[in-house]
């Protein structure tokens, strides 16, 4: 998994600091129908189960988690979209 | 010399348009009497719909009649409601444009458009699936559908986010649970249950409460599935993530977006959303101009009770900057959704920006509240009785000095 100094240059910033649950997920997957295969999606977050909820996304939609990073007051976690619909 | 008339306009006639325009006129009567001020309702909607029943239509064979008030019944007389939607908006001039070459210049503007069903974002969604969120020809649709379904696969759920009233399809699929088992056909009908989130309801503790629910009744809970797409001859829902689901009667709620008007006006976000601080209600880089309800990108649920709440701060900063009081009203996110679960029980999804929410167990007495509040709706659209709602939903907002 990367680092802070390895990350990507990501293809969307979502940014969804300040939302409470469903906020993150709900502003990534607004994301991820309008991404396409090989972007990253970067998701900074401050509710603290958006790092979980979207580890479970991720496992289950077969996407790809490159980096979770925890910073100072919130979360940035990067995700490369390997799979989107059928 | 006359002091010039300040206009106060308020676009959009539902819950958060129709209690500003109310509100104001309450609190400004005087200088209205006395020609100093105009308060205009701009809404072309002749017919106020109470859209919580919209499910009580679609599960419980409500008379769509009984959910339906005119607008002309609902307006205090102060208020000068013009009967005609606006075209377009314009935050540099000050100005709403109606339909054809007339327009309103404004010193203060609230914003209540509220948010647009969107089924036509995911192919196939409008031809194959039944909602209750666009009309009550549309609810009753439904019932008639369940009316005639006498055994097979109903698929409820969520179909894309955002959409508004969230505890919504939780609430649908324990109403038609519970239709089939009154008819004593529930072992020939599957549910499941469709969701892009992670749970059953997308805040944890109150998700708590569902699962066990739906596990009891013998719900299928199908998480992360956002529809891509559905194909209505083969009756099949397809997910962004790769999987697929069959269905005999499909009943899912469609992604919203904002109202036309504002993605006319370019001054919502992408899917028409207006920019709007969290706490005052004013829109972002403007002084005079508001938005409240579905029609802001603030991150609260889109239901009527926060359209209601954020309508009493908006007029409220409305009335100290015309009184220069310099009183800020701040809205705290208190969202307050009646639940409907058990038969003849109910729960409340609660929180705000401070506190999470909570994990409320359902009982009759929320369910008697949430009968009472359908009931009560319509008076509280007057503004005459929040002192009684305050009583009730406790702080909302903090006032601070400027």
């Amino acid at each position: 998994m990367a680092t802070p100094e390895t990350l990507v240059k990501p293809t969307t910033i979502v940014d969804s600091r300040g939302t409470m649950c469903p906020g993150p997920i709900t502003d990534l997957f607004k994301a991820y129908r309008n991404s396409n295969i090989g972007d990253v999606i970067e998701l900074l977050a401050t509710d603290p189960a958006a790092k979980s909820d979207t580890q479970a996304w991720a496992k289950r939609s077969g996407n790809e988690i490159l980096a979770i990073i925890d910073e100072k007051d919130h979360v940035r976690i990067q995700i490369r979209i390997l799979r989107k619909g059928r | 010399m006359p002091q010039p008339t300040t206009n106060i306009v308020v676009v959009g006639g539902g819950t958060g348009g129709t209690l500003t325009a109310n509100l104001l006129a309450k609190q400004l009567q005087d200088d209205i009497h006395a020609g100093k001020i105009r308060v205009y309702l701009v809404s072309g909607a002749k017919a106020h719909i109470f859209q919580p029943g919209y499910l009580q239509v679609a599960f419980k064979n409500q008379d769509p009649k009984e959910i339906i008030h005119d607008e002309e019944t609902l307006v205090r007389r102060e208020v000068q409601w013009i009967q005609q939607n606006a075209d377009k908006i314009d935050l540099s001039s000050r100005t709403v444009a109606l339909a054809p070459g007339e327009s309103l210049r404004y010193d203060y503007l609230i914003i209540a458009t509220g948010s647009v069903p969107n089924p036509a974002a995911i192919p196939g969604l409008k031809e194959a699936s039944l909602n209750f969120h666009t009309s009550p020809e549309e609810s009753r649709k439904i019932w008639n559908a369940i009316e005639q379904f006498n055994e097979g696969h109903v698929v409820v759920g969520i179909s894309g986010v955002p959409h508004k009233c969230p505890p919504s399809p939780n609430e649908a699929t324990f109403m038609i649970d519970n239709y089939f088992r009154e008819r004593g056909i529930r072992d020939r009908v599957k549910i499941t249950f469709l969701t892009p989130y992670p749970r059953p309801y997308p805040a944890e503790p109150m998700s708590k409460v569902v699962e066990p629910r739906f596990e009891k009744r013998g719900i299928e809970v199908v998480t992360f599935f956002n529809v891509e797409s559905v194909n209505p001859t083969k009756r099949e829902i397809y997910s962004l993530e790769g999987d697929s689901q069959t269905y005999d009667l499909l009943i899912l709620v469609p992604p919203h977006r904002g109202a036309d008007v504002i993605t006319k006006s370019g001054i919502g976000d992408a899917d028409g959303w207006i920019p709007t601080d969290k706490n005052t209600m004013k829109i972002t880089g403007y002084e005079n101009a508001y938005a409240i309800g579905d029609t802001t990108n603030i991150p609260v649920s889109k239901t009527g009770v926060t359209a209601h709440l954020e309508a009493i701060v908006a007029a409220n900063n409305v009335v100290s900057s015309i009184r220069g009081t310099r009183k800020l009203y701040k809205y705290n996110g208190r969202i307050n959704c009646p639940f409907e679960m058990d038969s003849g029980k109910a729960s409340f999804v609660v929180g705000s920006y401070e506190k999470p929410v909570r994990q409320i167990q359902p009982s009759r007495i929320r369910y008697a509240m949430k009968k009472a509040f359908a009931r009560f709706y319509w008076r509280t659209l007057s503004g005459r009785w929040d002192w009684l709602l305050k009583a009730y939903f406790g702080r909302t907002y903090q006032t601070e000095r400027t």
